[in-house]
């Protein structure tokens, strides 16, 4: 016996010596739905600064309710999807279960429905519910039949029916009006209750708001130190109050910016905000971690300063293209272009496709058959070259080379810098902070360099204050890590309050988000942007995913489901009923199906036969987004519902942005593929570091 | 002592297939039975008879001194007779100690609001891999990414956990290289010093002498004979196992290819 079995309880909560500590970061890579978060945070970006509605109340509350049905659907599939089995059927399921309500309630006049009062006919609908998911499952675990297969049949049953049935009893395609019904107004609120927010006045909002992000921020910031610093014995009072003072300063400045007004006000409180955080941060740092005792000298060797160098030129480059190109030309780059370029640009292509063709092989025209692979090879890249230069040039305005340029150079530029300071960091903790600051530096110019330039609003304030921000927490950063230990061991308490650290962060960050989400204030009603109105569907939303995640994640029959996905013999062999399993699976779906027909049917109290048609595939699409293996056994809820809020962005971002509507499933395809590939690289470095 | 498993004269037919004949043996707690036999022996069919995947068609199959015919395996495994399969009844995907509680998770609280206990069930599966002499680094980290030698562990100390009273391991050893087959042997030899009826199923009668006390031999469904430890040696074993003067045979054309080489 080893001295582990002798005493067992000592080894409990602390994690063995054998296992390498993982920092913060990469523990936090190992969940499957850190690609999708990575991914809706970059969407949001992108479409917050294209488009002037969808960053505003109005827009994410059109968003999140475009996700709730979407996610509400993609959360059950996730769940059969990791139980290992598919649902076509589940698209279809939500229109012909929403038209199963209408029928039973609608009047029986000449034509038409059952008559039944709606505290009969929805509990009625959830029993047809049932039935359904009963009927996928049975037949799938009885025949042994691909899910894929059955449920397909399933699905052009349910069309067939939709379309044939509601024509029988009402001769009409689109099966309307619910409202007939009796005890429509109890229903009414719980699944199609809207709630506006637009007379709801509150001034103070924005302090509120930037008070949350900050300290949210910060928290996030305490986490990660927490995180990865090596604690000190003894800790440092004095640093507990430059921290507290820190605290202090930030909120009085945050204040300040709010209650007074004009630009040296502004600039006086940015200053007094930054200081104060810095010093706070410092102050942490201070208090509670260990000193490096080795040398820590600066050593930066030639490879880092070509970096650091071409990092900083690359930016001035951007800046420059910047300043030169015309802010307001709204003419393509190819009709600024003198007369025959297109044909000097070609025959470059060409050219250029040639030279490395020909340099591949060295062998140059020895072998006959070589001398037209060559060929082929030029001919073939020169016109790829030369479509994509010209079509570029074609469909890209002066304004949008400048914004192309000038991001594109100025984002390389900063990745070569943080490059840099990866690399001096391997030589000493001071280096790295060296490079670090000048990071900062850059990026707190960039962002002047941005207000100053800039003729939208969006960018001069949002997006600068945003940036600034970085560059303090940048600069924090830079100090700190020239001071402190780094954590090599695994530190069960410290690991513990990194992780509370994060989740108080979190909550401050959300509790901003919504006070902005959910109060206006009287400058936004007076220019008419605010207009946000929420609707039930939302808390349904919410309310789904929360119960699924429990479920998954804490229950016996959340292990069963990945267990019968996993490896179902196995499963079958310790006495998990597999069979059972796949199919209350199967009832989720079909009963998650019900709801989101409920949803619609009340929201829209006509549906089309077609409703939810074709839907099925946008649902597996949200759940594979989110790190759902198609394979099953791996994935995540809290990754289906992101997926779907993903989704959401996507298509109601490009109507936002005013561009046709036309391209959204292309852009579609494009972040699904982006999202997997995202994911597969996620989780292979996360398994390499296991 | 008592014996755990008493087979008399047990028979398999499938159709007019005899695939096991005249099988005697006997298991006792805190024993080893070793089944030796070469491919198609029987083996698999004895394993699917005395974990109740299949009833047997002629002779008696003893429990505890009472007469059973299981027909399922849940039944077997309600008496304490458990099987540790080939292919391991692992899922690879999920953790240890998700994986060695499947099917039977410790919970809290009541339904509709009833929820594993997860520091229990983790406390649980490193002490029980504790036991067994194996220290598992982290007990979230997915089956997958363990040897085959601990993957192996994992099921066993499952299976005695839960109350096994006979632990039956299915060619434990087959799919692992030297070593890790020196490490189950160990798990097997703690598991009947703990006082297990252990019945271990190989082809290869160099892993089975070490830790058997009692070895059946098995060839083309026929009992070859169901010897003690003391009555039998290593190479009179292999000989049995493999159908005796047919090895000799092979033995001796191989020393002849040899030397005619050299």
């Amino acid at each position: 016996m080893t001295d582990a079995a002798a005493h067992p309880d000592a080894d409990e909560g602390r994690p063995d010596e054998r296992l390498a500590y993982r920092g913060v970061f990469t523990r936090m890579l190992v969940r499957p739905e850190i690609g999708a978060v990575i991914g809706s945070a970059a969407i949001w970006l992108f479409f917050w600064a294209v488009s002037e509605q969808f960053g505003t109340a109005g827009g994410l509350s059109g968003v999140l309710d475009v996700s709730a049905t979407l996610g509400i659907m993609a959360v059950a599939v996730a769940l059969l999807m990791i139980g290992g089995e598919f649902d076509l059927s589940s698209g279809a399921a939500t229109g012909a279960l929403g038209i199963v309500t209408i029928l039973l309630v609608k009047d029986i006049g000449e034509l038409g429905g059952a008559g039944l009062n709606l505290f009969i006919a929805i509990p009625l609908s959830f029993v047809v519910a049932m039935a359904l998911g009963w009927y996928n499952g049975t037949v799938v675990e009885r025949t042994g039949l691909p899910s894929f297969i059955v449920t397909l049949a399933t699905f052009f049953v349910l069309r067939g029916f939709k379309l044939g049935f509601s024509k029988l009893t009402i001769d009409n395609i689109s099966v309307g009006r619910i409202d007939e019904g009796r005890g429509f107004d109890f229903w009414h609120p719980i699944f199609a209750g809207v709630w506006n927010r637009n007379e709801h006045v509150w001034d103070t909002r924005d302090v509120v708001y930037t008070i949350g992000i900050l300290l949210g921020l910060a928290l996030f910031v305490l986490a990660v130190y927490e995180g990865n610093y090596l604690r000190k014995k003894q800790m440092n009072p004095a640093g507990l109050l430059m921290f507290a003072g820190g605290l202090a300063g930030t909120g009085a400045g945050v204040v300040l910016m709010h209650f007074t007004d004009g630009i040296s006000n502004d600039v006086l409180s940015g200053a007094v905000i930054a200081g104060s955080m810095i010093l706070g941060l410092i102050g942490v740092a201070l208090w509670r971690y260990e000193p490096i005792t080795d040398d820590n000298s600066i050593h930066l060797d030639s490879r880092v300063l070509e970096l650091a160098g071409l990092g900083i030129v690359v930016i001035v480059v951007g800046v420059v293209c910047a300043l030169v190109v015309d802010v307001d030309g709204q003419q393509t780059i190819l009709d600024r272009l003198p007369a025959g370029v297109e044909w000097l640009i070609t025959v470059a292509a060409f050219a250029l496709a040639g030279a490395i063709a020909w340099r591949r092989r060295s062998g140059g025209w020895a072998a006959g058959s070589e001398q037209w692979t060559v060929l082929f090879q030029a001919v073939r890249a020169g016109l790829v070259g030369a479509v994509s230069i010209l079509a570029f040039m074609f469909m890209t305005t002066e304004q949008g080379l400048r914004a192309i340029l000038f991001v594109g150079l100025s984002t390389t530029g900063l990745i070569l810098l943080a490059m840099a300071a990866l690399r001096a960091r391997k030589s000493s903790p001071l280096s790295g902070s060296l490079i670090l600051a000048l990071n900062s530096l850059v990026i707190a110019a960039l962002a002047l360099f941005i207000q100053a330039e800039s003729g939208h609003p969006k960018f001069r304030t949002e997006i600068f204050s945003v940036m600034m921000f970085g560059a303090v927490l940048v600069l924090a950063w830079a100090l700190v890590s020239s001071r402190c230990q780094q954590r090599k061991a695994a530190d069960h308490d410290a690991d513990r309050l990194s992780t509370l650290l994060s989740a108080a962060g979190l909550v401050a960050v959300l509790v901003g988000l919504i006070s902005r989400l959910l109060w206006t204030t009287t400058a936004e009603n007076d220019s008419g942007v605010a207009f946000a109105s929420f609707r039930m569907s939302i808390l349904w939303f919410i309310a789904v995913t929360a119960v699924a995640t429990f479920v998954l994640g804490r229950t016996k029959f959340g292990s069963w489901i990945f267990a019968v996905g996993g490896n179902k013999e196995a499963a079958r062999q310790v006495g998990v009923p597999a069979a059972k399993t796949k199919t209350q699976l199967f009832m989720i779906v079909s009963g998650a199906a019900w709801l989101v027909g409920l949803l619609l049917a009340f929201r829209l109290q006509t549906l089309q036969s077609g409703t939810g048609n074709g839907l099925e595939f946008e649902y597996i699409i949200a759940a594979v987004v989110g790190g759902t293996a198609l394979t099953g056994g791996y994935g995540s809820v809290l990754g289906a519902a992101i997926g779907a809020f993903i989704m959401a962005m996507s298509k109601q971002g490009i109507g936002l942005a005013l561009w046709n509507s036309d391209w959204r499933f292309a852009f579609l395809g494009v972040i699904l593929l982006g999202a997997v590939m995202a994911n597969n690289f996620i989780k292979a470095k996360a398994e390499a570091v296991r | 002592m008592s014996n755990l498993i008493e087979l008399d004269n047990v028979g398999k037919f499938y159709g007019n297939i005899i695939a096991l004949k005249g099988v005697t043996t006997t298991v006792n707690a805190g024993e080893v039975t070793c089944v030796l036999g070469d491919n198609g022996a029987g083996k698999s069919t004895l394993i699917k008879i005395l974990s109740g995947v299949h009833d047997h068609s002629e002779g008696t199959y003893v429990f505890e001194g009472e007469e059973c015919a299981f027909t399922s395996p849940r039944q077997a495994l309600d008496r304490g007779i458990a099987a540790v399969y080939q292919d391991l009844a692992m899922v690879p995907l999920m953790s240890v100690w998700r994986n060695f509680f499947l099917g039977a998770e410790p919970t809290i609280g009541r339904w509709p609001i009833r929820w594993v206990n997860k520091t229990k069930a983790k406390s649980i599966a490193k002490e029980e891999m504790a036991k067994m002499g194996i220290d598992i680094r982290d007990t979230e980290q997915p089956v997958g990414t363990l040897s085959g030698g601990e993957r192996q562990s994992v099921a066993i100390a499952r299976a005695v956990y839960f109350g096994a009273k006979v632990l039956i391991l299915d060619e434990p050893t087959s799919a692992l290289g030297v070593k890790q087959s020196g490490v189950v042997l160990r798990y097997i030899v703690e598991a009947r010093n703990r006082g297990l009826g252990v019945i271990f199923i190989t082809h290869n009668p160099s892993h089975a002498y070490p830790v058997g006390d009692r070895f059946l031999i098995l060839n083309r469904g026929h009992s070859m004979g169901n010897f003690a430890k003391e009555d039998i040696t290593l190479s009179e074993l292999t000989q049995l196992m493999a159908g005796g003067a047919e090895l000799e045979q092979l033995q001796h054309e191989l020393e002849q290819a040899v030397s005619g080489r050299g």
